[in-house]
């Protein structure tokens, strides 16, 4: 049964007199080799509110759907949900529905999952495996490159076969997973992503294997979900538990052209509470994972997250795993990243949780949430079957303390977008992705002349 | 009530924060002259600095309890420091937990070596004091069921068992052994309030067994603890006061 999240809040971690003093070691931009550790400079980007309306007016989501949606690059799947010749992958996006599907030489193809005939979906959402794709109204069948294999009574059609089987769209696969456009003309995959394939490329996500893969309906619209995940800021509200886990307020936010990250310190103790005299319940789990016992440890609770990470460096190898291509603090720490305009990435050295925020076909205040977890297999060890994929609505079924809490308040946050008594988003530093994500949202809806004045 | 700790001089360990440094806190209100530890120098020159404002002479050193020879060195030096020793509270804890059986070897170390070799480096001292006290601080863990079988609850009994047995050796020296049980103590930095935060059910469950609803304070626990170690309880030996709000359901016999 699911618990009421209201009940994990016993305190107001908000109201407390002073922050503790804190200063996070935090790896040298010269110490790490591959992903970049600086601080970007931080875009101005103003102090203005952000309009409530985006996130329920029907004209501003069939914007995004024009503009946004289908001209980005959006994620598929996993590659290695489709290994074989014939594995597909049947995705749905807003009112869209797309295949993917393994070819016969190892390339992979996205198509509109549509018969050319009378329309009809070729295939339900999920994995599977074909030999061709035959729609099951008139069975039209299309080989696996989207041509015609067959078109019953084809004598029939004085016009012919139409030109060209399904409608192919852009495909493209970077970090183990599988991408796709609705856009012919959209940039090359790697430039739309820059410069996340050179931030993430060390954490070879190929290593790591799927152990979790749900969707949640909730009832928000999708960005209300992306911005969630966007700031820190609200540990502190929903989530005491993690202020002996992490350090909520010693983050360091980076915006770049259109994605942005922030790298929360784990493994350390929220400046908002004192030192507790005992290694934590959540952080002795981190060190359980990391193969030291944490009633042998010796040092001091400030030192925890240095002296896991020294441990990890040290014994990594050992344990079958590789951390060579790692800084110091991507042993410990989230690499927090959003890839624009719905992949909320928790990236840590030995495992990955992945959300895809999805639009609803036709309702703002809808989305779908997908949970993806992905765990570091240690070399020689033996990959776990893939988890079948869950689908279930809000409340149902709890996704985690961490994830029940963030869901909590996005109905009524969803709600309150619509009260003619709110005056829009009052974002404040420790929020700057949400800013800068709507900026980023400005620029593909606005274009380079920017947003017209009174426009949402 | 005249506590008669005036000029006395007192060593509590793990003493920078919580109970115990509530009870050097105390203990130097009353005129003590006081010698505390902890693990961080930072937080013992500050603890020191501040105890020093009080009027009483007080000194301090960074040390792990569960490195024998470097207590015991630390020891000698805070008596010799101080000119004496009259009375002790061995207050540091390794706390609970059930990870491996390094839990054991750590609360034998730290809780249970950590009395017996404060007491045997320091009887020199308590043997020429007018007014020798030692305080052995337990748990309301030692005496009912509590979490599961801890090493931190056996050790805590093994402590009670340590200093009754202690307290008949020593009497005909004029030196008092007695012990403080408190029950669940909440304070900022504490282990309750970690757990409030990060076990709000388990927070809750412990509360709803204490009648007041209410865990103890630092405060309480070394008003307690101040006064059985003081000239003013010399009737105490070998006793175990239970300073629990009430969270224990058992006859004190």
């Amino acid at each position: 049964m699911r618990r009421n999240v209201k009940d994990t809040i016993v305190r107001d971690y908000g109201k407390l007199d002073e922050l503790r003093d804190v200063k996070v070691p935090r790896v040298r931009p010269e110490d790490s080799p591959e992903t970049p550790a600086g601080k970007a400079p931080d875009p101005e980007l103003g102090t203005d509110t952000i309009a409530h309306a985006r996130y329920y007016d029907h004209e501003f989501m069939k914007l995004e759907w024009e503009r946004i949606w289908t001209r980005v690059w959006l994620l598929a799947c996993r590659e290695d949900d489709i290994p074989e010749p014939g594995d597909y992958v049947v995705t749905e996006m807003g009112p869209e529905s797309v295949l993917v599907v393994r070819q016969e030489d190892g390339g992979v193809k996205a198509f509109y999952n549509v018969c050319q005939h009378r329309g009809n979906r070729l295939r339900g959402p999920g994995i599977g495996s074909a030999k061709t794709f035959k729609c099951a109204y008139h069975h039209w069948e299309y080989r696996l490159d989207g041509s015609f294999e067959n078109i019953p009574d084809l004598e029939t059609f004085p016009q012919g076969a139409p030109c060209r089987g399904l409608e192919e769209m852009r495909c493209d696969t970077w970090g183990s997973f599988v991408w796709y456009s609705f856009n012919p003309e959209v940039e090359p995959l790697l430039d739309f992503l820059d410069p996340i394939p050179q931030h993430l490329a060390p954490y070879n996500f190929d290593r790591m294997a799927l152990t979790r893969d749900v969707t949640i309906e909730w009832d928000c619209n999708w960005k209300t979900s992306v911005d969630a995940f966007n700031e820190s800021y609200h540990v502190q509200g929903i989530h005491p538990q993690l202020l002996w886990y992490l350090d909520d307020y010693n983050i360091q936010i980076d915006c770049y052209e259109r994605h942005n990250r922030y790298l929360i310190p784990f493994a350390t103790i929220s400046p908002r509470v004192k030192l507790p005299p005992d290694v934590p319940p959540a952080i002795k789990a981190i060190m359980q994972e990391a193969g030291m016992d944490p009633a042998d440890y010796d040092g001091k609770i400030k030192d925890l997250r240095v002296n896991i990470q020294k441990f990890k460096r040290k014994h990594g190898a050992d344990q079958g795993k590789d951390y060579s291509r790692l800084n110091d603090d991507q042993l410990t720490d989230d690499y927090h990243y959003l890839i624009f305009p719905n992949i909320t990435l928790n990236i840590h050295a030995d495992d990955l949780m992945l959300f895809r925020q999805r639009p609803h076909p036709t309702d703002p205040d809808r989305m779908y949430f997908d949970v993806q977890t992905y765990e570091l297999i240690p070399d020689g060890e033996e990959w776990p079957e893939r988890p079948e994929h869950g689908q279930f609505k809000h409340g149902d079924k709890s996704i985690g303390l961490v994830l029940d809490q963030d869901a909590f308040n996005l109905p009524t946050v969803q709600q309150g977008m619509h009260s003619r008594g709110y005056r829009g988003l009052w974002i404040g530093n420790q929020e700057l992705r949400i800013r800068h994500f709507h900026k980023v949202i400005d620029d593909y809806i606005y274009g380079p002349d920017g947003k017209p004045p009174g426009a949402l | 009530m005249d506590l008669g700790l005036k000029g006395k001089k007192a060593i509590v360990t793990g003493s920078t924060k919580g109970i115990g440094r509530r009870i050097v806190d105390l203990l130097a209100d009353e005129g003590c002259d006081v010698g505390i530890c902890s693990r961080d120098a930072e937080e013992v020159e500050a603890a020191v600095a501040e105890l020093k404002k009080k009027g009483v002479n007080a000194v301090g050193g960074e040390v792990n309890v569960r490195d024998g020879d470097a207590y015991k060195a630390w020891l000698e030096t805070t008596a010799e420091q101080l000119g004496g020793c009259d009375i002790f509270i061995p207050n540091v804890s390794a706390g609970g937990g059930m990870d491996s059986e390094k839990n054991w070897w750590k609360n034998f170390e730290i809780d249970v070596l950590g009395t017996v070799r404060g007491v045997e480096t320091l009887m020199p001292h308590l043997e020429k004091s007018d007014a020798a006290s030692v305080v052995v601080i337990s748990s309301t863990n030692a005496v009912e069921f509590f979490v599961g079988p801890m090493a931190y609850n056996a050790m805590k009994a093994a402590l009670l068992n340590y200093a009754k047995q202690l307290s008949q050796f020593v009497a005909a020296k004029n030196i008092r052994v007695n012990s403080i049980t408190p029950g669940p103590v909440y304070f900022e930095g504490g282990a309750w309030e970690m757990i409030e935060g990060t076990m709000p059910d388990f927070y809750k469950a412990t509360l709803k067994q204490i009648p007041s609803r209410r865990m103890g304070s630092p405060e309480e626990i070394a008003r307690v603890t101040v006064f059985v170690a003081s000239p003013a309880a010399s009737v105490l030996q070998g006793a175990n006061v239970v300073a629990d709000n009430g969270f224990t359901k058992r006859v004190q016999y």
